[in-house]
């Protein structure tokens, strides 16, 4: 799943995982809590993101989360746009299921 | 209508096992709810049970063990997908079906539901023995030899939860196949088999080992020609067992039985195979008689009554309207009964996303077959569905029953019947879409007229390196693959995975996806050029080589 | 630590068992441990003293050790105990003592409760074992 992350000029990274009851992916927002809108995530600087995946690595059971990484992101008006396809189909949907596309707009917590 | 079909049916026995297992399951997910399992403890084990976690959501692969439904079945996968899922269900290369947007927490509900209908998945999975497959037209095809479906439950029971081979290095496919033809891909699997009646009248199994897609495309070589039927469990555990023992567990890439095999050569295989079976007690792997009797009496023939005359009414069906004679001519296969026929149901319609079907669509090829195939389906590797017996006179009616679905698509074998992984918009470990460029090349080739005049040619697609698409095995076959979080194909000529099973050569280097699609209509429009009377796409790369399909793939790019 | 017995047999107490290696050397050494990569054919010359046999599981997706358990059962007629240690689960119970383990090391903190449940769980098995189980029937499944 850990892939290299590449970060370019301009881009960022936000940290990710899958809810465990249901998978659903989620994002951590910069109070610490996963939300499910892309919207919410807290874009951070290369520095930040070990400690950060570490604080929460340590709390994914309580949290319910599993599979944390980080991915890189370029910020934009409507929000962090991940960078690669791969990422960009977890935060919008599958790209073959129009009905099954996230919502673009601010999402509910988690 | 005859209720029991072909597949093999439960007693109070199996039923009370399946809800031990789904209790086991069940509180396998407590345990990792309440912290007791860690996610690398619990994943094992769910995936022994199907359940994967994929780029969205939890993914439930259910187990169609050889490829055999029956009406209730397919209900209940119906039921799945409204209830659990967003409303489809997608068939795999695997003759399995999978839901792709599962809830953990609802698993055990599902399983239940499942199991019901004598359903469950168990193996689908994980380091253990899968799922076992068989031939798509097992008991109907005209060219079969042997029934593989009683020696496939065989398989299946034997291997479910064996104690020994529940933890290999890596999964394990076992394929089984009764016809000379090859349907069943016997020699891309970790063991295929091909069931033949032996002298005294009892079977005999040749038997591949070491054949396998994924990152090291390997062709199965014979490690016996004829195994007697008795000797069948001891000998498929003397090979596992040798693998168990041997296989890399150092490296997940090359931990499969067709590494080993190299590693050692055929001859050294057989050896230490040879060494097991000196040692074992063979009388306990005994497959006596009685016991296949007992598992054969478990199955039941349909009773192939048809009335005087189906033949010419079909040929008066098919002489009054070109549509439907243009789908009998690619989507039937040749019955062993006189007055019946195989219909294959296309679910590659153009456009849509190979191998899914909605719940209603489930519903109504259950429906179809309570009506015209004694209740019985099959799933094939090819992503499609079966009717194994259809009256001839009937067959018009199961045609205009598709149709309205929206699944007459009269293109299998042709160049529209693509086979594709589920790709990056579903799977966590691919690297490039699937569904989009076989979308795109459904679209481009969606001229039935131009697709009857190209004739055979398979188009598999695959995701990324592990291959479910069987990309290596596709006549003109496509691995997704990832420049710098940008999708490329490769792209493959040459494969197949019949009895003359080849692996596909890389034609040249990766394309984007729209020309990739352009260079497979140049390579088709060359093929067209090329070809010499009524030669398939194969027989003409085989004659002329792959240069002219180079040059014309590279051309403009 | 904890010892569980799989099967009706109690665990015995012995001497701190020796590597593969050192066997030979140690020619009173009743008990061995062997790494999941041991050949446990390299047992055959120790057969006579051996009482206790520990199958080392490095982690619980290593299953060598199920196949050294049976080929210690069924090739080498092996009949005094085999014990295993290491990272295993609860839930491979059954499949350790099918294939002729008979007591397990639990870690601290271990639920005894869970490893008995995993026993009782199934009632039919669908291939024979080196347990002396019954045929359920005619067919292949057998009793538990």
């Amino acid at each position: 799943m850990k892939r290299a992350v590449r970060v370019g000029a301009g881009e960022g990274l936000v940290i990710t995982a899958n809810r465990l009851l249901d998978g659903a992916i989620v994002w951590l927002s910069a109070d610490h809590t996963w939300q499910t809108a892309i919207q919410r995530a807290e874009v951070l600087v290369p520095e930040a993101v070990v400690e950060r995946i570490e604080g929460v690595q340590s709390r994914a059971q309580a949290d319910g989360v599993v599979g944390i990484y980080e991915i890189a992101v370029r910020p934009e008006v409507g929000g962090p746009v991940p960078v690669t396809m791969r990422e960009r189909i977890r935060a919008f949907g599958p790209t073959v299921h129009p009905q099954f596309a996230y919502e673009q707009q601010e999402g509910a917590g988690a | 209508m005859t209720t029991a079909i072909g597949q093999y049916q439960y007693d109070q026995v199996d039923r009370d096992f399946l809800a031990a297992r789904i209790e086991e399951f069940s509180e396998q997910v407590a345990r990792r709810l309440d912290g007791s399992l860690t996610e690398d403890e619990f994943k094992p084990l769910r995936l022994m049970n199907g359940l994967y976690l994929q780029l969205h959501a939890y993914m439930l692969r259910v187990a169609v063990p050889y490829g055999t439904l029956n009406a209730a079945q397919v209900r209940a996968f119906a039921d799945v997908a409204r209830r659990y899922d967003r409303g489809y269900g997608h068939f795999t290369t695997r003759q399995n079906i999978q839901f792709n947007w599962i809830r953990l927490e609802d698993t055990p509900d599902i399983l239940r539901l499942l199991a019901d209908v004598d359903m469950h998945a168990l193996q689908t999975s994980g380091n253990c023995i899968r799922n076992v497959t068989s031939d798509e037209f097992a008991g109907a095809a005209a060219d079969e030899l042997v029934d593989p479906r009683v020696h496939a439950e065989i398989l299946r029971q034997w291997s479910t939860l064996h104690p020994e081979f529940t933890f290999l290095p890596r999964k394990f496919k076992i394929a089984i196949s009764g016809s000379p033809n090859d349907r069943v891909a016997a020699r891309f699997h970790d063991i295929g088999v091909i069931a033949r009646p032996g002298d005294d009248g009892r079977v005999v199994f040749q038997i591949f080992v070491g054949g396998g897609l994924g990152r090291t495309p390997i062709v199965g070589q014979e490690l016996y020609d004829s195994v007697p039927e008795e000797r069948l469990l001891a000998t498929l555990e003397a090979i596992i067992r040798v693998y168990n023992a041997h296989g890399r567990r150092d490296n997940i890439y090359k931990a499969r039985i067709k590494i080993l095999v190299q590693a050692l050569g055929i001859a050294a295989y057989r050896e230490e195979v040879e060494a097991e079976l000196a040692q074992m007690d063979i009388a306990r792997y005994r497959l006596s008689p009685e016991m296949v009797a007992s598992i054969e009496a478990r199955f039941a023939a349909p009773d192939l009554q048809v009335p005087a005359g189906a033949a010419d009414i079909l040929a008066e069906q098919r002489a009054r309207d070109w549509v439907f004679d243009r789908w009998v001519r690619s989507n039937t296969h040749a019955h062993r009964s006189e007055g019946h026929i195989i219909a294959v149901v296309s679910l590659k319609t153009p456009g849509e996303i190979p191998g899914d079907v909605t719940a209603d669509q489930l519903d109504r090829l259950a429906g179809l077959s309570e009506r015209f195939a004694y209740g019985e389906l099959r799933t094939t590797h090819l992503q499609n569905v079966v009717f194994g017996h259809v009256r001839q006179d009937q067959l018009y009616d199961l045609w205009r029953g598709l149709v309205e679905v929206g699944l007459g698509a009269p293109n299998v074998g042709l160049i529209g019947d693509i086979v594709a992984c589920p790709g990056l918009d579903y799977c966590a470990l691919a690297n490039a879409r699937s569904i989009p460029i076989a979308q795109k090349l459904g679209a481009r080739f969606a001229d039935m007229t131009l697709q009857e005049q190209i004739g055979a040619l398979q188009i598999n697609i695959s995701g990324c390196i592990n291959a479910c698409g069987h990309h290596h095995a596709g006549h003109i076959g496509l691995l997704g693959v990832d420049k710098r979080g940008e999708e490329f194909f490769q792209m493959t000529l040459g494969g197949r995975a019949d009895d003359q099973a080849a692996v596909g050569k890389i034609l040249g280097p990766a394309l984007p996806e729209d020309d990739t699609v352009d260079a497979i209509a140049r390579i088709v429009d060359r093929y067209l050029q090329e070809r010499s009377g009524k030669e398939s796409f194969l027989e003409t790369l085989k004659r002329v080589g792959e240069a002219p399909f180079k040059e014309a793939a590279y051309d403009t790019v | 630590m904890t010892l569980f017995n799989l099967g009706a047999r109690e665990a015995g107490q012995y001497a701190e068992p020796v590597t593969l290696a050192d066997l030979a050397e140690q020619g009173e050494a009743c008990s061995v441990v062997l790494e999941s990569g041991d050949d446990v054919a390299a047992l055959k010359p120790y057969l006579n003293r051996l009482e206790l046999v520990v199958l080392r599981f490095p982690i619980f997706r290593d299953g060598r050790g199920f196949t050294q358990a049976r080929e210690l059962r069924e090739y080498l007629r092996y009949s005094g105990e085999i014990r295993v240690e290491g990272h295993v689960l609860p839930d491979q119970a059954d499949f350790l003592k099918r294939c002729g383990v008979e007591s397990v090391v639990l870690p601290e903190g271990s639920d005894v409760g869970r490893w008995e449940r995993q026993l009782k769980r199934y009632s039919v098995s669908f291939q024979r074992s080196v347990l002396p189980e019954k045929a359920l029937d005619v067919g292949t499944r057998v009793a538990r």
